[in-house]
């Protein structure tokens, strides 16, 4: 009989923040002591280090990732009218960010790695184009060199959407430095992730970034001179310490993440049933989800699931087909590669953490399944 | 008149709020080792106890007061085209989540309780006002009853803002209670505070209520469906688990603070000539966010008190209409002459749970030191 012990969630936070629990703790207690709970130095420090991270000179830390998607765009004069280029099997947010400024997302397929289709961009591009959304989905760098050629030759300017991606390098160069801003998410379920909703911008440019900084504060300059109208999205001071604890581990989780998923590669390759996400040349992977592509999928699901191994599927419903993007005019079809993908992909536990028992027991379950 | 011994008097109590930490940390790590750190238990939790507090049925906890109104007005319909009728004298945010909906600000002057001057509300409506946006600064509730009349009359939304202003009454109804939807902050310095930003929705509608729940959380009926595209705006579990426990102070910290205000307004009194205060109403439970009192030589005041060790400061020595970001909605100096003035002699004095009697008369000996010396 399968006990509690046994099980393999498929994401398991407690587990994460048991050794980190003294730690995170006492920042917070500082954060208390200090009564800076509103942006400060906490904050700031946090800037400071994932900028210096990504290998770019700026970082704001606000809200959240779609935060910080909708910001970005906002910056760059994305409003209602404009086209969006994106991918139509992301997270809603990678659309809605774009819908809520009045502006309309432009999906273009992806390919076999689950990332945007360099190839097919030109042909979505239209008058009304004001930027590119890659998103590095799953934790892997889209293939930048053609979009920002592209983007460059039309006059887009190029938005990251690095959500699930922070730490991913192609040729060497860290996501979030390549477009004119990248976005990063810091949610519970993210690599590196807040106790809560968070979210973090990054740019080179100057004048983005004093814009952004002005934009995530009501737009306030100083705290009685408001130059613009805008919202409120601020990193809590509170999530910034905590993340400030967990920054010192993220070289090491992106590490055994990799690991694990090196492990699945090569133990599930002999599977004929699945297919399993390789790596490319040029590209570091993080794994924020390690996603298979399964014959029977549903069926492995409920499988693994009777083995007490949790997993997920990311996501289920591509953008296009979801209710709220039912006015956007794409019918079932539009996408054959983000469509066929839905009801094939799986996405594993492959969190930091896991022992190599464990990953053993997932791919023996496959294997079983498919006997 | 001789200053006493010279005291610290700190506009923000924070660290006398938390100087006993124990209690909120472990509340802290039950929710850290519980994983569930976006919306869950906590979260709806603090929003039926909120909603409690209001006696209203519904509440949606979101990530701030200002995205508690942007949300609020954006569900009810309110967007581009739309003029949106609210007071010149308020926090920026009031304005900017107007214009965040694609709406346009339309001001109103104040009136002597700084909140929006009812008689002059019908004046400024236009075939494209779709709201009216009251708001209760300081903590005092703004005249509803007239404001509801004029509503119904011209067909308006009303959107109350009361992030200044949790469990303030007017003849005996609650803040929040009279408008579509109201929006309150929880910002560490609100009287109901949380360890970061925060914000919360009251409103008696289920159908707002429904749509207000989706659209904070990328508008997912459940983890796949989405139904209509949203934002992230969610009040954090964590912060929830510090509202939880302090929801319990509310009356602690509202009765303190009237009580301290009353100290206040007495001992100041006998300044009548330099210090006006503003008309209490018998009618109005005033919570006293902010205790601003009008007062002559203001900046001279200002800088005396602070010397002096009284963390005075001025809420808000701009009026938004004269704000770089209202440039283009066309007002001009000597447009709402109330506001302006009030700008330039308003005062806001430390009036919080946390002061100790004798801080209080410091207050007061200091002022009356300025005036008399």
């Amino acid at each position: 009989m399968q006990t509690l012990v046994d099980s393999i969630p498929y994401v398991n936070l407690p587990e994460q923040h048991a050794p980190l629990k003294s730690d995170i703790l006492a920042a917070v207690s500082d954060i208390l002591d200090s009564g800076q709970f509103i942006l400060g130095e906490r904050v700031a420090e946090f800037e400071r280090q994932f900028a210096q991270m990504c290998g770019v000179r700026y970082a704001v830390g606000v809200n959240s990732g779609t935060d910080a998607l909708i910001f970005a765009l906002k910056a760059l004069g994305i409003r209602s009218g404009d086209e969006v280029i994106t991918a139509p099997n992301s997270f809603i947010a990678s659309a809605s960010c774009i819908a809520v400024l009045g502006a309309k997302p432009v999906f273009v397929d992806v390919r076999d790695d689950y990332n945007i289709d360099p190839d097919k961009i030109a042909a979505a591009i239209t008058a009304k184009t004001k930027a590119i959304l890659p998103v590095h989905l799953t934790g892997r760098p889209c293939e930048m060199d053609p979009i920002l050629e592209l983007a460059t030759e039309k006059g887009l300017s190029v938005v990251e959407d690095a959500a699930q991606a922070v730490m991913a390098e192609y040729k060497g160069r860290k996501v979030g430095s390549f477009g004119k801003i990248g976005c990063f998410s810091l949610h519970p379920l993210k690599t590196l992730n807040a106790c809560g909703d968070g979210g973090v911008l990054t740019t080179d440019d100057a004048e983005l970034y004093d814009q952004l900084k002005i934009m995530r504060n009501i737009g306030l300059r100083t705290r009685d001179d408001c130059v613009m109208w805008s919202h409120n999205s601020r990193l809590d001071a509170m999530q910034a310490a905590i993340l400030l604890v967990k920054l010192r581990y993220l070289q090491d989780w992106t590490q055994q993440r990799r690991q694990n998923a090196r492990y699945y590669q090569s133990r599930l390759a002999g599977i004929p049933q699945v297919q399993v996400p390789q790596e490319n040349e040029n590209e570091t992977c993080v794994y924020h989800t390690f996603v298979i592509q399964a014959d029977r999928r549903d069926e492995l699901r409920q499988f693994l699931s009777a083995r007490g191994i949790g997993s997920s599927v990311h996501y289920p419903v591509p953008i296009h087909l979801s209710t709220a993007g039912q006015g956007l005019g794409y019918p079932a079809g539009s996408f054959p590669v983000t469509e066929r993908q839905a009801s094939r992909i799986l996405s594993l536990p492959v969190y930091q953490g896991l022992t190599e028992a464990q990953l053993e027991r997932v791919c023996q379950a496959i294997e079983d399944f498919y006997k | 008149m001789q200053v006493k011994q010279r005291m610290q008097v700190k506009f923000s109590y924070l660290d006398r709020q938390f100087a006993n930490v124990d209690d909120y940390l472990a509340d802290i790590r039950e929710v850290a080792l519980s994983g569930d750190f976006t919306l869950g238990a906590a979260v709806t939790e603090f929003e039926r106890r909120f909603a409690q507090l209001c006696k209203m049925p519904y509440a949606v906890g979101v990530n701030s007061g200002t995205d508690a109104l942007i949300l609020s007005m954006k569900m009810l319909g309110i967007g581009a085209g739309d003029e949106v009728i609210t007071t010149t004298n308020t926090f920026i945010a009031t304005v900017g989540a107007i214009a965040m909906t694609g709406a346009t600000p339309v001001f109103v002057d104040n009136d002597e309780g700084y909140t929006i001057n009812p008689s002059l509300i019908e004046a400024a409506i236009t075939p494209r006002t779709k709201a009216i946006v009251p708001v209760h600064l300081t903590g005092n509730v703004a005249d509803m009853p007239a404001i509801m009349e004029i509503a119904k009359k011209h067909n308006l939304l009303v959107v109350e803002d009361a992030c200044q202003c949790i469990t303030g009454t007017r003849d005996g109804k609650i803040a929040g209670s009279w408008g579509e939807a109201v929006g309150f902050s929880l910002h560490p310095l609100k009287n109901l505070n949380v360890w970061g930003d925060g914000g919360i929705i009251v409103t008696r509608s289920e159908d707002l209520y429904q749509k207000l729940r989706l659209f904070r959380n990328h508008g997912l009926v459940n983890r796949d469906e989405v139904a209509i595209f949203g934002q992230n705006s969610r009040l954090d579990a964590v912060q929830a688990a510090i509202g939880n426990r302090l929801i319990d102070q509310t009356e602690f910290i509202t009765n303190t603070r009237i009580a301290n205000a009353k100290l206040l307004d007495e001992g100041l009194a006998d300044l009548a000539e330099f210090v006006h205060i503003p008309p209490r109403e018998a009618n109005v439970k005033h919570v006293y966010h902010l205790y601003v009192i009008r007062v002559e030589r203001r900046d001279e005041l200002l800088g005396y008190l602070q010397e002096n060790g009284v963390e005075a400061k001025i809420h808000y020595p701009i009026p938004v209409h004269l704000q770089k970001a209202a440039g283009h909605l066309g007002y001009k100096e000597g447009d709402f002459p109330v506001a302006e003035k009030d700008s330039k002699v308003m005062l806001t004095l430390p009036a919080h749970q946390h002061l100790r009697s004798d801080e209080i008369e410091y207050t007061i000996d200091c002022i009356h030191s300025f005036y008399r010396k």
